[in-house]
């Protein structure tokens, strides 16, 4: 935790004070890898943008993975070398932030450790941003810009669909092999057969089920090529989905389970109340005990090893 | 689109020509019977409208939609302790705004000009004792 104030006088440091702008360089280049305190914990981030303010430096950060929207400007003190020797400790504080959050607290206890002082100047980082001609979605009346990652609604994926997350990574990306499209059932089979089962199980329809099952739908589709997709899957998608058909028609439940990874990130560009987000929660966590209850007929337990090879052997000259 | 948000607040730029974003609000009927129905209807109407200032109606045209219809339906069944279906809350809509030439969200539109590779979180392989 950035246990706070490391002082950033580390960065300044206490060479030659005086007006000449100091000639110390940069700790973090433009461009460059890094791992950057957010809350808590450690997210891999790269540097934009970096500036000599007021005889400190000023990193622009995007955390990578994570939408643009966090981006933000932070001190050297919420910075760190991206080495391995930091990557085990960023490991190490998710995994104790894992345990600290199976307390069920939810999304409220958190907060950023941030020193006041280091909170007084992002906001006039802020500022300057936004006379830079930087869009803030402050024009769309709701004020938003303190989204942060704490924010973000939690979805609980249970365990055995987390297995069933890390056993596709390794098909795709460590055994190069892929799922065999057309899928069946597809992405509608499965939000239809819920429909039904939900329609059944309550005696009748909920039409706000049906809406969430049809935002599930439309993020599935719009989401899946800009976002759920693993390096090596791009091409059999350009070859499958052609001629505007939905990628809910031919995908099915293991692509359909990473969107869940991403519905926090999806969701937070919603700015839904808390009592509401955690009916929402609680129906998406419902859906995905479904996918549980049915992981056996839904997922398939063995990836198509021959397309990927097909494509690349021939191309390999050794 | 900077009067969409105001358009909230006030009620009285729709006067003129239907191709405006904000429809010719059909006003309910004369005030001069104040039937309690007509009063329901002021009501809801009201809800609505704050229902909006945390839901904007141009999200509706976005990735977002859904959710963000699911947010008001939530809104107006909290605030009147009855179900709303979707129609019925794109009805009251239709009496404020002309959804369909609403533009999206910039930043809607931006998420999905972003791609990126699928990622799975280092938290999925470490190993949970549940």
């Amino acid at each position: 935790m950035g246990n706070s104030s490391k002082d950033d006088s580390a960065s300044d440091g206490d060479t030659s004070s005086g007006d000449t702008p100091p000639s110390k360089s940069s700790l973090y280049s433009e461009g460059e890898k890094v791992l950057a305190y957010h809350g808590p914990r450690l997210y891999e981030a790269k540097v934009q943008k970096a500036e000599l303010r007021k005889k400190e430096w000023r990193y622009f950060v995007h955390y990578l993975g994570w939408n643009k929207n966090w981006d933000e400007w932070v001190g050297v003190d919420r910075l760190m070398k991206h080495t391995e020797e930091n990557v085990v400790k960023q490991q190490a504080l998710d995994k104790k932030q894992g345990v600290d959050k199976n307390v069920k607290s939810g999304r409220s206890a958190q907060t950023k450790p941030k020193s006041s002082t280091d909170a007084k100047v992002e906001k006039e980082d802020l500022k300057n941003n936004v006379s830079k001609g930087k869009k803030r979605k402050s024009e769309s009346g709701v004020e938003k810009d303190n989204v942060s990652l704490e924010k973000l609604v939690k979805i609980q994926i249970p365990s055995t669909l987390r297995k069933q997350l890390v056993d596709d990574w390794e098909f795709v990306t460590q055994q190069d092999k892929l799922v065999k499209l057309p899928r069946s059932p597809t992405v509608d089979d499965i939000l239809t057969k819920y429909l039904e089962y939900r329609a059944k199980k309550d005696g009748m329809m909920t039409d706000s089920i049906g809406e969430i099952l049809k935002g599930i739908r439309c993020y599935f589709d719009k989401a899946l090529p800009v976002m759920l997709l693993y390096k090596k899957e791009r091409k059999q998608y350009h070859e499958a989905v052609v001629d505007n058909v939905s990628p809910s028609t031919i995908y099915g439940a293991e692509h359909l389970l990473r969107l869940f990874v991403k519905l926090p990130e999806l969701l937070a560009f919603v700015n839904i109340e808390e009592e509401t987000l955690t009916r929402l929660q609680q129906k998406v966590l419902d859906f995905l005990k479904f996918l549980q209850k049915n992981q056996s007929t839904f997922f398939l337990s063995a990836y198509d090893g021959s397309k990927v090879s097909e494509g690349k052997g021939k191309g390999k000259d050794d | 689109m900077k009067e969409i948000e105001s358009g909230g607040g006030k009620g009285r730029d729709e006067e003129q020509d239907g191709m405006s974003v904000h429809s010719p609000c059909k006003a309910p009927p004369s005030s001069a019977s104040s039937l309690p129905k007509e009063q329901s209807q002021v009501e809801l109407e009201l809800r609505l409208l704050e229902a909006l200032e945390i839901y904007p109606p141009f999200k509706l045209q976005g990735i977002h939609r859904h959710f963000v219809l699911f947010g008001l339906m939530e809104f107006l069944r909290k605030s009147f302790d009855r179900p709303f279906s979707s129609d019925e809350v794109l009805q009251l809509l239709d009496r404020f705004y002309n959804l369909e030439l609403l533009k999206p969200d910039d930043e809607d539109v931006e998420l999905l000009n972003h791609e990126e590779d699928f990622c799975l979180p280092q938290s999925y392989f470490i190993k949970e004792e549940s």
